[in-house]
């Protein structure tokens, strides 16, 4: 049972070794993310009416090993750091002309030079997975001292650095109330909301520093000003980037950046979406679970968000079902849904209505009316 | 060196003054998660450092803090001793200030 517990979280790991190998290998296979990343969406979408609990042994205690989660969870950052390499190693030899023949390293053949559409695939699946090491970079931000900085340092890549400070003292502080850029409020759609929460995180990380700084008496251009410095652990990427590809390599890191940015926005849109709280502590009603077996498996345990938010201490491995609101499918498939928002504000609103009713507090609900009036405003100029 | 490999396993002890508590705090674990497995009532909200529920003043004794207080306590809190249990170790034995009726006087 403990092997069983602990080794259920590698899909990400191993996944992000297969892409890496993908690209490595080259031709077609540059594309082994992006198929991976669509083959996870079928499995999540089909397995979805399997929900597990937290296992635990008979005294109560978890199956988790702490000290092998927390080696995974670092050796991802070099991992991450790999996907990159490996990019700006294809980014290189298609600016520089490289010639497409099969050459062979080991014994193993793989295709040296790349071809404009496959160098494409091994952008979209580094941004892919790089979007998916947000998982570790969450984490992480939970635990302290080196875990921390490791957090900072995986979302650095995406160029998300200030995510770390802005979801501990931000996002957990204040979800469900407007002064979370991370919550999205009814009726916004997954694209703004993508720019809002990231430019709100940043904006709110940038007002702590400013604030800290001033009160010890230090000026904004600081060594101590960890919002600039998490912009500045970016800087190996874009320097790595613009020596192999120059003007292409940049934007394929904007690519990288961008959809990376989006996949962690698109999480806390799917996490929170139209919940609200008016007052008084986080309680599980203020977001929704997606516990279904292969999300669970794949997104360690983030989508027990209930649990997560309740009790932000806990290990990953450690959350449970609370018997919160929850959308009853997994990650993948809710994210299709929000790519097309119509689609997705049908499918979700049912939900919401239901915590309405069921979980809202009065405070909470008269605010909720007012969202669904201007609905039927909106219905009514429609028609 | 990586935390991971330091050998720190002797227990320390922190006492509550105003309520005359005492009770063992094990190496790698909070003040505020021993106090609250011990059913100590300590006054606590996120439990991740950012809202200053669990506050307390250190009247003796040392804590490894796991994140920057400045943060979440101002200047003048922080000259006074003031520590967030949810995010403090001990280095060595301690006695603290805590109102633990906080709780029930905001019930």
């Amino acid at each position: 049972m403990k092997f069983y517990v602990n080794l259920r979280y590698l899909i990400v790991p191993i996944s992000s070794l297969v892409t890496i190998l993908g690209i490595l290998f080259g031709g077609i296979y540059a594309w082994t993310g992006v198929f991976l990343f669509g083959i996870y969406t079928i499995i999540d979408t089909v397995t979805k009416d399997i929900h597990l609990r937290a296992e635990k042994d008979e005294s109560g205690n978890s199956y988790g090993i702490k000290l092998f989660q927390y080696l995974v969870m670092y050796v991802m950052l070099p991992v991450f750091i790999a996907i990159q390499a490996a990019v700006a190693w294809r980014l290189y030899q298609y600016t520089s002309g490289a010639q497409l023949e099969t050459l062979y390293f080991g014994g193993v053949a793989y295709q040296n030079g790349i071809s404009g559409l496959n160098l494409v695939g091994a952008v979209i699946s580094a941004a892919l997975w790089a979007g998916l090491g947000i998982i570790y970079g969450h984490e992480l931000s939970h635990n302290k001292k080196e875990g921390f900085l490791v957090s900072r340092l995986i979302m650095a890549l995406s160029g998300a650095s200030h995510f770390t400070y802005a979801h501990v003292y931000n996002h957990h502080l204040d979800l469900g109330h407007e002064d979370d850029p991370a919550t999205a409020p009814r009726g916004r759609n997954v694209y703004l909301h993508t720019w809002l929460s990231h430019a709100g995180q940043s904006k709110f990380s940038y007002d702590m520093e400013k604030k800290k700084l001033k009160n010890r008496g230090k000026g904004f251009i600081n060594i101590d000003n960890r919002w600039l410095l998490g912009y500045l652990y970016s800087l190996p990427s874009i320097f790595l980037f613009v020596w192999s590809g120059g003007v292409v390599g940049l934007l394929a890191l904007s690519v990288i950046w961008i959809l990376s940015n989006f996949l962690l926005e698109a999480l806390n849109f799917m996490g929170h979406y139209g919940l609200i709280r008016k007052e008084g502590p986080v309680e599980h009603r203020h977001s929704w679970d997606n516990d279904s077996v292969f999300t669970s498996w794949f997104f360690i345990e983030i989508g027990r968000q209930c649990d997560h938010h309740v009790r932000g201490e806990t290990f990953f491995w450690e959350l449970d079902d609370v018997g919160g609101p929850n959308y009853g499918i997994g990650y993948f498939s809710l994210f299709v849904l929000t790519l097309i928002p119509s689609l997705f504000r049908k499918y979700v609103q049912k939900h919401l209505d239901n915590w309405d009713k069921n979980y809202a507090t009065d405070k909470e609900r008269l605010i909720a009316s007012k969202f669904n009036i201007n609905k039927t405003d909106e219905a009514s100029l429609a028609s | 060196m990586l935390k991971i490999f330091k050998k720190n396993k002797i227990p320390k002890r922190a006492a509550l003054l105003q309520s005359n508590i005492n009770f063992e705090v094990l190496p790698r674990t909070t003040l505020l998660s021993s106090a609250l497995s011990k059913g100590i009532d300590w006054p606590h909200r996120c439990k991740v450092g950012s809202c200053g529920t669990c506050k307390c003043r250190v009247v003796s004794g040392k804590v490894k803090p796991n994140i920057d207080f400045s943060y979440t306590l101002n200047q003048e809190e922080l000259d006074k001793g003031f520590i967030l249990a949810c995010q403090s170790e001990l280095i060595s034995d301690i006695e603290v200030e805590i109102n633990l009726n906080k709780n029930k006087e905001r019930k």
